[in-house]
Parts: C-alpha cells; sequence; structure tokens
C-alpha cells in the first residue's frame, strides 16, 4: 500500500496527487488533535492511540505500508504542523523498548515492515541550511521508522511535484 | 535586568522533564526578571508578551526527531509577530529526549535555529539532553550530584550564555548513568506501568 500524507487544501491535491486507488490519503480534511506524550499508545492502548479522532490508526496503517510519501510545506528544515501532527500521532508504530542500532540508542520496531520514504517539501524561501536540516531530519526519521529514504524533493511550490508524486 | 521568558514547550500540564530543566536553569538566572511561560494554549496576548522579552529559552521533548506539532504551530505564529519586529532577541533552547545521546536532538536545534532566521532574531545556542525521562523520576529532583551532573552543569553553561547574551554552540550531553543500566531501567518502567493499567508485559508487544 502508498501511504500519502499531505497538507494541500482539497483542489490543490486534485491537482497534484494521483488519483491512484492503491494509495490511502491522509489529509487535513478532519480536525486533528495533537499528541499529549501520555504514552497511552504503548501502555494503554498498544498500538493504538488513545486519542479518538480520524487519525488514531496512524500505527496499524504504518505496518501496511510500501511507500509513505510526506508532501508538505518546508517549516524551518521539517514538515508543516498538520504532517508534523501526523507523525507524532503515528509512535504507536514503534514499541517502547530500546534498541542500539549503529551505536545509538533507538526504538525496538513493533511490526516487521520495512517501507520506503519519499518526501516532497515546498515553499518559497526554503534556505540551503534548512534543505540540510531536511535532509538530516530525513535520515533520522528513516531510521527511528524502519524505512528507507528513496528521494527527498525540494519546490518553491507545491504544483511544480504534479506528475512526480 | 534582563527580561527572559522562559517557555516550556511539553504538551503535559505537570511533571514535564522541559519543566523540570527549565527550574534548574531558573535557579542559576534568577537575578534576572522572568516569566514563565506554557504553550498547552496560548492566545494572541500570550504570544505578544512573550515577544516584550529580549531573551527567550524554549524548552521541550523530542517528538519524531523533530519539534512537536503543537509547539511548531505556535512557533509560526511567532514567528509573524516577530520577523516585522526591530527588537533586540536572543534565542535559546533546551530539547530533551528519551533516547540515552543528546546528540539525537540535533535537528530539533537545528530547525530552532532555522526558525530565528525566518523570525529575524538571534540564535544563541541550544543544549540537547538525553535521558530527559529521568529528570521526572529522580525523588530528589535534579541536582548536580547524581546522574544529571554533566546535564545540570550544561545548564550552568547556558545560563551564564543567557545572562551574557552571548552565543555558542550547542551543547549534547548524556546521562552519568551507564546506557545499558539506563535501558534496562527503562523497560522495566514500561513493564510497570503496562501492568499498573491491567495489561501484561506481553502486552507491549501487542500489534493491531
Amino acid at each position: 500500500m502508498r501511504l500519502i500524507i499531505h497538507d494541500l487544501d482539497s483542489d490543490m491535491a486534485k491537482n497534484i496527487l494521483p488519483a491512484s486507488e492503491d494509495a490511502c490519503i491522509i489529509s487535513s480534511n478532519s480536525k486533528i488533535q495533537n499528541c499529549i506524550g501520555c504514552f497511552g499508545c504503548w501502555i494503554k492502548t498498544p498500538g493504538k492511540c488513545v486519542i479518538r479522532d480520524a487519525y488514531e490508526d496512524m500505527g496499524e496503517m504504518l505496518a501496511k505500508v510500501d511507500e509513505l510519501i510526506i508532501l508538505s510545506e518546508c517549516f524551518y528544515g521539517g514538515f508543516s504542523p498538520f504532517v508534523k501532527n501526523v507523525l507524532d500521532r503515528s509512535i504507536s508504530y514503534i514499541h517502547p523498548y530500546f534498541v542500539i542500532k549503529n551505536g545509538e540508542m533507538h526504538h525496538k520496531n513493533r511490526y516487521p515492515n520495512h517501507f520506503d520514504m519519499k518526501i516532497f517539501l515546498y515553499g518559497e524561501n526554503i534556505t540551503p541550511k534548512e534543505k540540510e536540516t531536511a535532509s538530516n531530519l530525513a535520515q533520522a526519521n528513516a531510521i527511528n521508522l524502519y524505512s528507507q529514504v528513496k528521494e527527498l524533493n525540494f519546490a518553491q511550490v507545491a504544483q511544480e511535484f504534479a506528475g512526480k508524486v | 535586568m534582563k527580561k527572559i521568558a522562559l517557555i516550556n514547550g511539553s504538551p503535559k500540564n505537570k511533571n514535564s522533564a522541559s519543566g523540570c530543566l527549565l527550574e534548574v536553569l531558573k535557579n542559576k538566572i534568577n537575578d534576572s526578571c522572568v516569566t514563565e511561560f506554557n504553550m498547552h494554549t496560548p492566545n494572541s496576548t500570550q504570544l505578544d508578551a512573550i515577544c516584550e522579552n529580549e531573551i527567550l529559552v524554549f524548552a521541550f521533548p523530542l517528538y519524531v526527531d523533530g519539534i512537536p506539532s503543537h509547539l511548531l504551530n505556535y512557533l509560526a505564529q511567532l514567528e509573524q509577530k516577530l520577523k516585522s519586529s526591530q527588537a533586540d532577541i536572543c534565542v535559546y533552547a533546551i530539547v530533551n529526549c528519551g533516547f540515552y545521546e543528546g546528540k539525537q536532538n540535533c535537528n530539533a536545534l537545528d530547525m530552532m535555529e532555522n526558525w530565528c532566521l525566518k523570525a529575524n532574531v538571534k540564535w544563541g545556542m541550544g543544549v540537547g539532553v538525553g535521558g530527559g525521562g529521568m529528570a521526572t523520576m529522580l525523588k530528589g529532583g535534579v541536582g548536580e550530584n547524581g546522574p544529571m551532573h554533566d546535564i545540570v552543569v550544561a545548564l550552568g553553561t547556558l545560563s551564564n550564555h543567557i545572562l551574557q547574551k552571548e552565543c555558542s554552540e550547542n551543547i549534547y550531553v548524556s546521562p552519568n548513568f551507564p546506557r545499558f543500566l539506563y535501558k534496562m531501567a527503562a523497560e522495566m518502567g514500561w513493564r510497570q506501568q503496562i501492568r499498573a493499567n491491567g495489561l501484561k508485559g506481553k502486552d507491549l508487544f501487542r500489534r493491531v
């Protein structure tokens, strides 16, 4: 399954995203609450966020993904608040226990899945330092989410990604 | 006397590691005019009040290698307020993570530095704290003696730079506690917490 997380409005999404039937799309159509750091998704309802809204099953969804596509406005070398919120609400995908990888502590995987990640960041004034931060962030996300970065793309406006996602 | 804003960016109302670390810092800058803020549901008036300080110190937990989304949202609002301002503001940040290595906070600190550029304010420095969860677990609080020693020393260095309104390199610091013991203690803690919720230790491994 392809999972697309994006922060585009519905008209823009129609123009840019592929009309693919096998893709699951996560957008800001529903109101999203932010992660409150309660760790309920590890110790109360393991594998599922305790906050009841349209984004409570992100961990389960990531477990079924072959390819994760993130299309976001670039904020300071990271994702937009909405896209970051979706990722913050996804930590049920991993396990609270720790493992040591490449000499560093990371969370153990809950699922055996390893997905590919393609990242598309847009913004009018993305600085070289922000691009460097975004590249480092993508690699860090890949380690912690048991995935591999296949693409990291930048554009001035989201429309430049039409036909590329 | 410098006007300093200590901004707790944790989503938790109480008992946050960010709050504990800010408390240590506050005791080291107690001759200044310090105002404390949290980022749970700040309104425009509170964001305006933050902008009236000449030094901003953000403390927050690392979320998915970056800034928690609720704080990111408020940073974007602050950027709009600050970028047209001529105020001479210097920003510092303390980021803590559950991982042992403080270095893993580097991307979040880089994002704060990038935010400063967009908001037209000066980046001072940051401290990346590993083993942040320990800050709330220690019965005697965070002190210079014990596993938080190096972290407290790093916050002392940060306080000196804040009081001089100086810029410096980021500091990354881990607990004075063996990593394998930290890992074992954390895993024991998760088993205790899930049992306290009426589940079994093996439920930690549940797949949905």
